[in-house]
């Protein structure tokens, strides 16, 4: 059989599979999952069941922690993060609003899979930026894989996950870490390949071996550059909220689901701007982190 | 000789006229399209079953329930909507045909139709006995939900949609907390889709919300479960179960409302159309099949057109008892 349907090709017309061969590749990828979904699905559901109790246990940790806890914690950690009583103080107000404006429980929720989603992302991107940076194959091999993981439209891949996984929070986490894990990744891959050869050569002429030249040189001098990731990490993931609600996450992005089927102008506008909130906190808060730690390397090394 | 042949072609003149007059009585036909897959499959069938059997002279005019219907109203075209859902248009189509400008030919033109709650096959295999609603409720073990598998599941519709309150409002009404279920919200049409194609793939019992005629029934031969109690009434059912849970203090525990969907035509075509009417009566198209249509429209990516060539290649048995069986002969030779 021709590999190109003859008939259809003209000049305006670009060489096309014949329907019968295109139909069967597209029925063979289709039969090929089904049957890998059949045999792995049930292995793989087993296998992120911990996940998907640790990620009910901390929403209903959230949910029912008492109000004013939760906002000691938000200030608190604003605090420690800014060192500015502005921020947290600001961060409170924007907590006290959503709770008045009843999106109290939504934004807890939401809050639960983006702080497991940003956790988990630190946690297998950092070494394979670190793993990037010590290696040119490693690099010329996963760049790519992240431009297809960053730029794929998330539909595509939220239907193969919910026929593997179901519907619900594990698929959705899923989901929100295929696309924010990239930045964390490429950050601290950049972060440590933009470590000064010449600091490297000092560390040398000291006598530092491999493990103490990455652990006490590159990855303390590259962290500014490492939670630029993390920061557009958490910016990512609160991206993502509404499209994960697609598939059954509680939170923030199932009313905005709701009032955009239905036309609910305000339901829609108050749901966003309390994600908003929240990503403008994170993002505030994360940064002046980032910013302290620069300051601390210019103190250093008086540049 | 020349006697003869004369005679003949005089005898064959007056046939021929008289065929022409039975035709000409059809005459020109617009049919409604509208823009979903099975309302395509039915006017593309019509068309062919009027044009080779009945001599019509068809065209299809793309359409939408709400715009068709007005258009029928207001100007007496197109003369056909094949798949007309009445819930949305239901009060100026009643005064329409008290007023005989429209006429319904067919209450029910494909059967099985409308919402409720599903299983799969797999589970009714293995569960036969549970056959109604009220009886599933009492076994949330036999579909565990993920998140907390002393619960049993009920999938139920995206939030959004307005179906989304009649579940909610149901699911009360059935008292299925206090049984042991959840009421699970997959997000979206994808997520509802994605719970069944993975319970259906695997086998897997799943219990949910769904309607006919869809793709999606066909595909993974969802049954449709009785309630096992009498639809409650319009008043409950208008008046609570699709409101707002706020609005609807004590919803009463019923079977879904039935969806009417009627084949509605115009009184110029009821007077010219003859034989051509009886055909739009007589059709009805069995639930499964349709929905295998619909399969096979997803899966060939086949548009309105090939669906109906291929309906009336593999159901020659179905729509010849719709139609004469002169008109039958016609037809099958025009494919």
């Amino acid at each position: 059989m021709s590999l190109i349907d003859w008939n259809k090709l003209t000049i305006t017309e670009p060489p096309v599979l014949p329907r019968e061969l295109l139909r069967n590749f597209k029925k063979g990828i289709d039969g090929a999952f089904r049957d890998f979904s059949r045999s792995y699905g049930e292995a793989l559901e087993n296998f992120f069941n911990p996940l998907l109790m640790f990620l009910k246990w901390f929403q209903d940790l959230l949910v029912s922690t008492p109000w004013p806890i939760i906002l000691l914690i938000i200030g608190g950690l604003s605090w420690i993060g800014s060192r500015s009583w502005k921020m947290s103080l600001g961060a409170v107000l924007a907590f006290v609003a959503i709770g008045w404006m009843d999106m109290w429980e939504d934004t807890m929720a939401t809050l639960a899979i983006v702080s497991v989603a940003t956790l988990l992302c630190i946690a297998i991107g950092i070494p394979i930026g670190i793993w990037m940076s010590r290696s040119d194959r490693a690099q010329r091999i996963i760049t790519p894989v992240l431009d297809v993981m960053q730029t794929i439209p998330s539909f595509v891949y939220l239907i193969p996950v919910v026929m593997l996984l179901g519907i619900g929070k594990v698929p959705g986490l899923l989901a929100v870490m295929i696309y924010a894990s990239p930045p964390i990744i490429r950050l601290t891959n950049l972060g440590i390949r933009l470590v000064d050869a010449e600091v490297l050569e000092a560390a040398d002429a000291f006598g530092s071996n491999y493990r103490q030249k990455l652990f006490q040189v590159q990855i303390p001098l590259a962290l500014p550059n490492i939670f630029a990731g993390v920061n557009q990490t958490i910016m990512m993931s609160l991206s993502m909220v509404v499209i994960a609600a697609m598939i059954g996450v509680p939170g923030l992005g199932v009313p905005v689901l709701r009032a955009v089927s239905n036309q609910y102008l305000a339901l829609g506008l108050m749901n966003g701007l309390a994600i908003v909130a929240i990503a403008i906190i994170f993002d505030r808060v994360s940064q002046a982190y980032g910013k302290r730690l620069q300051k601390h390397r210019e103190g250093d090394h008086g540049v | 000789m020349i006697k003869k042949s004369l005679t003949k072609l005089a005898i064959a003149a007056t046939l021929a006229t008289a065929g022409t007059a039975a035709f000409a009585d059809c005459g020109d036909v617009q049919i409604a399209e509208m823009n979903w897959a099975s309302a395509e499959l039915m006017a593309n069938v019509d068309k062919i079953i009027l044009e080779n059997g009945y001599g019509c002279n068809v065209e299809l005019v793309p359409g939408a329930t709400m715009t068709s219907f007005a258009s029928m109203n207001e100007k007496g075209q197109p003369d056909v909507a094949p798949e007309l859902w009445i819930n949305a248009v239901r009060d100026p189509l009643n005064a329409a045909m008290d007023e005989g400008r429209l006429h319904s030919t067919n209450a029910g033109p494909i059967t099985q139709l409308g919402e409720g709650w599903w299983v799969t096959p797999a589970f009714q295999a293995a569960h036969p006995e549970l056959d109604t609603v009220v009886k599933i409720l009492e076994r949330p073990d036999l579909f565990p939900d993920a998140e907390d598998s002393s619960k049993g599941a009920f999938i139920g519709c995206p939030a959004g949609w307005g179906c989304q309150l009649a579940n909610a409002n149901l699911f009360r009404a059935f008292d299925m907390e206090a049984k042991g279920w959840t009421l699970v919200d997959p997000g979206s049409a994808a997520g509802l889709d994605g719970s069944i194609a993975k319970a259906g793939d695997r086998g897997e019992n799943w219990f949910g919300y769904y309607w006919s005629p869809t793709a999606m029934v066909g595909k993974y031969g969802l049954i449709p479960i009785d309630f096992g109690v009498p639809f409650a009434g319009t008043d409950n059912w208008d008046g609570c179960i699709v409101k707002p849970e706020q609005d609807c203090a004590d919803p009463q525990a019923s079977a879904w409302t039935v969806s009417e969907v009627h084949t509605i035509i115009t009184d110029s075509l009821k007077n010219k159309g003859g034989i051509a009417v009886d055909y739009l009566e007589a059709r009805t198209y069995p639930g499964p099949i349709m929905n295998a249509m619909l399969v096979y429209m997803g899966e060939e990516q086949a548009g309105g057109e090939d669906a109906a060539i291929e309906f009336l290649m593999q159901h020659e048995d179905l729509w010849s008892s719709w139609v004469s069986a002169d008109a039958a002969a016609k037809i099958k030779a025009g494919l």
